[in-house]
Order: C-alpha cells, then sequence, then structure tokens
C-alpha cells in the first residue's frame, strides 16, 4: 500500500530520516518506535506531506533549507511532490503530534471540518462510527477544543482524522502526556477501528510497550535511521530493543 | 438624545461594513489586504460608469462591479501575494502598491480618451428615494438600508462559516493552517477565496454607503485607514471584536460631534484609538494565539 525507499531529509546539513525503506502492508497497523530526535516527526510529516508546506515557509522567509530526497510510492503513484491536501484527498491523513485540535471551534465542529473531504452520507456514518467509539466525544459536543483534557483532544483529533476518510491514517504520538489508564483506552479503540474498518495505519510512539502488542510489523529509528525491524513477536524477542526501548 | 442613538447606530455599522472585508482576509489568512480602500473605491466608480456611461440597470451595475471586484481580490492573490506569504512587510507593500495603481489609475487624465476620476461629480443614485421618521428622529431610506445590510452581511457570513464546507474551510486555515491542510484543506485555494470574498464584501459596503456622498478617489484612503483602525482596535483578526470596535468608533464619533462640534471629530476619533491601545495592547478582544498547551 506504502512504499517507502532510502527517504533522506535534511534541515539544512542535519539528518532527520536517513536513508529508511519501509514497507507499510494494507489493513494492518505499522509501528514507528524511537527516542526524541529519533526522527518519527519527521517521518510522519514526510509521508503526509507536509513537510513541503515547512519548506516553502522556510524558503519564503530565507530560513532553513528542507532537503527532501527518495520516493514515497502510494497505491502504485510516487507522491513525494504531492502537496499534502492532494495527498489528504488520497486518503493519506495525518493525526499530528500535540493533536492540534482547533481550539475556539467546538468539538463537533471539529469533527465537521474533519469531513470537508468527506460526502454527507459518508460524514454521517463516520460520525456516528466515532460516536461509538469514543463515547465520551458525544457528552462533550459542544464544549471548545481548547477546553479539553489530553485524553479527550487525542480521542477528538483521531475522531477528526476519521472523519476524513482515511486510506492510511497516520497517529504521530497519539499516547503523548497521557494517564495510563487513557493509555490503555487509546490503545484499545486504536485496535478496535483497525479490525473493524480495516483502515491502515501507522502508528509512531516514543513509548512503545503498550503498543507493541498491537502491530503487525514495527520499525526502531535511531538518528535517524531505522536499526531495527521486525514482526511485533521479533521486536518484543530482541534483546538491544527490549532494554532499550522496551523497559524491560 | 434618540438622533444621537440611531445616528450612533448607523456610523457603527457603516464602520462594520467597511471592516468586515479586512477582518475576514486577515483573520483568515493573516495576509493585511492594503487594497481594500481601492477596492471600496473602485467598485463605486465602476457602478456609476456602468450606469452612466454603458445604461445598465442599477442593481445589474451593481453585480457585475462585485464580480469584478472579487476577480480582482482573487488575482491579487493568485499573482502577487501567493509569493510572499509569511512575510508581512512585503504583503502589506505589495498590497498597498495594488491599491495605489488602482486609487492613482482612477485620476489618470488622457490615455485612449479616459477623463479620469476627478472632482464631485460622480455620484450613486440611493436605493429609495424617502425619508421616514422614527421615534422622533428624521432619517433617509438609504441610511436604514445600510443598518440593514450591516446586519444581513453578518448573519449571512456567521451562517456561511458555520455550515457550508468553503466557510468551514476558511475557519480551520484561521485557527490551524497546517492541520487544517492535513484534513484535504487546500490553504492555497482558500486563501484566495478569502481574498475575493473580502473584495466582493468591500464592494457591498461602497454600494451601500457611497449613494450618501460623492464617489471619490482619496476616499480609499480613508477607508483603508478607517479598516485598519477598526481591526486593530477589535484585536486583529478577531470579528466579534471587529464589531465590538466599530460601535466604540461610531458612537465615540457621534458624541464629540454633538456635544463639541464636528472639528473634534477626528481627534476623538484618534483620541479613542490611542486610550484603547494604551490600556489593551492586543485590542478590545485580540486573544494570545498561543493557547495554553494541554498534556
Amino acid at each position: 500500500m506504502l512504499e517507502v525507499k532510502n527517504l533522506m531529509v535534511f534541515y539544512e546539513n542535519a539528518i532527520a530520516v536517513n536513508n529508511i525503506s519501509m514497507t507499510v502492508t494494507e489493513g494492518k497497523i505499522t509501528g514507528v518506535f524511537g527516542a526524541n530526535s529519533a526522527g518519527k516527526s519527521t517521518l510522519m510529516r514526510t509521508i503526509s506531506g507536509i513537510i513541503l508546506d515547512q519548506k516553502k515557509k522556510q524558503e519564503m522567509k530565507g530560513g532553513e533549507r528542507i532537503t527532501v530526497l527518495g520516493s514515497i510510492t502510494f497505491a502504485g503513484e510516487d507522491i513525494i511532490h504531492m502537496k499534502p491536501s492532494d495527498r489528504a484527498r488520497k486518503g493519506i491523513i495525518l493525526c499530528p503530534e500535540r493533536r492540534r485540535i482547533f481550539a475556539e471551534s467546538s468539538v463537533m465542529e471539529n469533527l465537521k471540518i474533519g469531513g470537508i473531504l468527506a460526502t454527507r452520507s459518508q460524514a454521517k456514518k463516520t460520525l456516528d462510527y466515532v460516536f461509538t467509539v469514543f463515547p465520551a466525544l458525544k457528552e462533550l459536543k459542544k464544549r471548545e477544543g481548547g477546553f479539553l483534557s489530553g485524553g479527550e483532544q487525542q480521542m477528538l483529533a483521531i475522531g477528526r482524522a476519521l472523519m476524513a476518510q482515511p486510506k492510511l491514517l497516520l497517529l504521530d504520538e497519539p499516547l503523548l502526556g497521557l494517564s495510563p489508564l487513557m493509555e490503555q483506552m487509546l490503545v484499545k479503540a486504536m485496535h478496535g477501528i483497525n479490525k473493524q474498518t480495516g483502515i491502515t495505519t501507522i502508528i509512531a510512539e516514543q513509548y512503545a510497550r503498550p503498543i507493541l502488542p498491537i502491530v503487525h510489523y514495527g520499525y526502531v529509528l535511531e538518528n535517524g535511521g531505522a536499526v531495527v525491524e521486525g514482526t511485533s513477536r521479533e521486536l518484543m524477542k530482541n534483546p538491544d530493543v527490549k532494554s532499550a526501548y522496551f523497559g524491560l | 438624545m434618540m438622533d444621537i442613538l440611531i445616528y450612533g447606530t448607523v456610523n457603527s455599522v457603516t464602520f462594520s461594513l467597511i471592516a468586515v472585508g479586512f477582518t475576514l482576509v486577515y483573520g483568515v489568512s493573516r495576509l493585511p489586504n492594503f487594497a481594500h480602500g481601492a477596492l471600496y473605491v473602485l467598485v463605486g466608480f465602476m457602478t456609476w460608469s456602468f450606469v452612466n456611461d454603458l445604461n445598465l440597470y442599477y442593481p445589474l451595475a451593481i453585480i457585475i462591479s462585485l464580480c469584478i471586484a472579487s476577480l480582482l481580490g482573487a488575482l491579487i492573490y493568485r499573482l502577487v501575494l501567493i509569493r510572499l506569504r509569511g512575510l508581512p512587510t512585503s504583503e502589506i507593500i505589495a498590497s498597498f502598491a495594488f491599491g495605489l495603481i488602482i486609487l492613482e489609475g482612477l485620476r489618470l487624465q488622457g490615455i485612449g480618451g479616459f477623463k479620469g476620476f476627478i472632482g464631485p461629480f460622480y455620484v450613486l443614485p440611493a436605493f429609495v428615494d424617502a425619508k421616514f421618521r422614527i421615534a422622533g428622529v428624521l432619517i433617509d431610506a438609504q441610511r436604514l438600508i445600510i443598518i440593514g445590510g450591516g446586519l444581513a452581511v453578518v448573519i449571512l457570513l456567521w451562517l456561511f462559516t458555520h455550515y457550508s464546507k468553503i466557510g468551514l474551510s476558511l475557519r480551520a486555515i484561521a485557527q490551524d493552517e497546517q492541520a487544517a491542510m492535513m484534513l484535504g484543506v487546500d490553504s492555497d485555494r482558500v486563501a484566495m477565496i478569502s481574498l475575493a470574498l473580502g473584495a466582493a464584501l468591500s464592494g457591498f459596503a461602497a454600494v451601500v454607503i457611497l449613494p450618501l456622498g460623492n464617489v471619490t478617489a482619496e476616499a480609499g484612503y480613508r477607508v483603508l485607514i478607517y479598516a485598519l483602525a477598526v481591526c486593530i482596535i477589535g484585536g486583529l483578526g478577531s470579528w466579534g471584536g471587529a464589531i465590538l470596535a466599530s460601535f466604540v468608533l461610531g458612537f465615540a464619533m457621534i458624541l464629540s460631534t454633538s456635544f463639541f462640534g464636528a472639528v473634534w471629530e477626528s481627534v476623538v476619533l484618534v483620541g479613542t484609538i490611542i486610550l484603547i491601545l494604551i490600556f489593551k495592547p492586543s485590542g478590545l478582544l485580540g486573544k494570545q494565539k498561543e493557547l495554553e498547551e494541554r498534556v
């Protein structure tokens, strides 16, 4: 479904993503793990194309030079130069790090904005689905996005991304700063969404332990490069990975 | 007393109408459109010209002028501002230059027999020529149309931005451009639409307000300054703030005129602006853009 080949991303001369190649299987969850500054977010931003917008803005300002090399193939088409909004139209939806909820809009309006790409019937169906997965959101319909707790915001961010009818859902650090209880609930929800809808998903997380059981295949990044990859069982067995990332 | 209330409201709504297009564009795309006043005047002259030179039906002339204005707004974005986004100083200079070309172009003489729009000869007819007496105050129909038009614009814009897909994309881009892009909103397209809409709104203000006086090119500068004043006092990009600021300025003006005389009008206007900014530098309803992060 998604094929990343020899992807390199530079900020000026600093390398953020170093020669990463990865394959994402249709209908499965793929994990991307690594510490801070390992290149997870840059990878996600590059797949979703937001990096191109960042690049354009930096170029206008005469600021940091961003370079993207390599190829990203989605459903048989090379998308590395495609605008982010066009990629979203093709079904690549990023649920960004720190959630980026529309703070002045209500929960309902956030979901409506998420559904801009959807047809009326798709939007209606997905809205019902989002409320079954996250019943808490239904109660908070009228609340402004800025007044939600971190966990509620994360649920809303995932719901909003689902409204955009993703074929490939990119979740960047969905568990950032959440309580263990909320963490558990979200992991279950993400697993359920994948099982029920079959949406291909990539989850980038720093803390792999709660995510690992639900991923099909995972990559461990270090300093921008993929150092280890394998199925979730292989990763769990790998002694280096175990000690460094899972705290086992 | 009653006349202060009524004429104050007319003044305030006039300010709102003038400022709403500017606020919309700035709120959505952070682009200060300094060609705003020029578009206002241009619509006035185009309408006049269509009615008097081409003998078009008045409402049709208005509609055509508004269409041309929004096209021009879109063009300003497509040709110039798209290359400058994120560079506030360049945006101001470029859009102001565009406005200057329009305003000074209107006064050019002698090219292809064009006589230039100079002097007090250009008057748009009032929609309805009548006077009413409301609560003992004499008021002409055009001023009532201004109030009605202002109200209609606010209501329609609210509905548009809350219930249509394009309106929702405008609001999304206004709040977090990149997050909106991730959901499939094309930022350049939305910014272009916002400029087109802003231009049409400035033109609409022109056709309802201008029948009260002459159409002159100089008015373009004054309109721009009013729009800026209202937006800065209200808090840049805040719609509610802009409306509130319009009422503050509108009533400050009418009060100064009726108590101190018309000479004080501009002094009181500027004084109010300075006072508000001293006590609330970000404007009446200006928000700190960074919301506290919740983790």
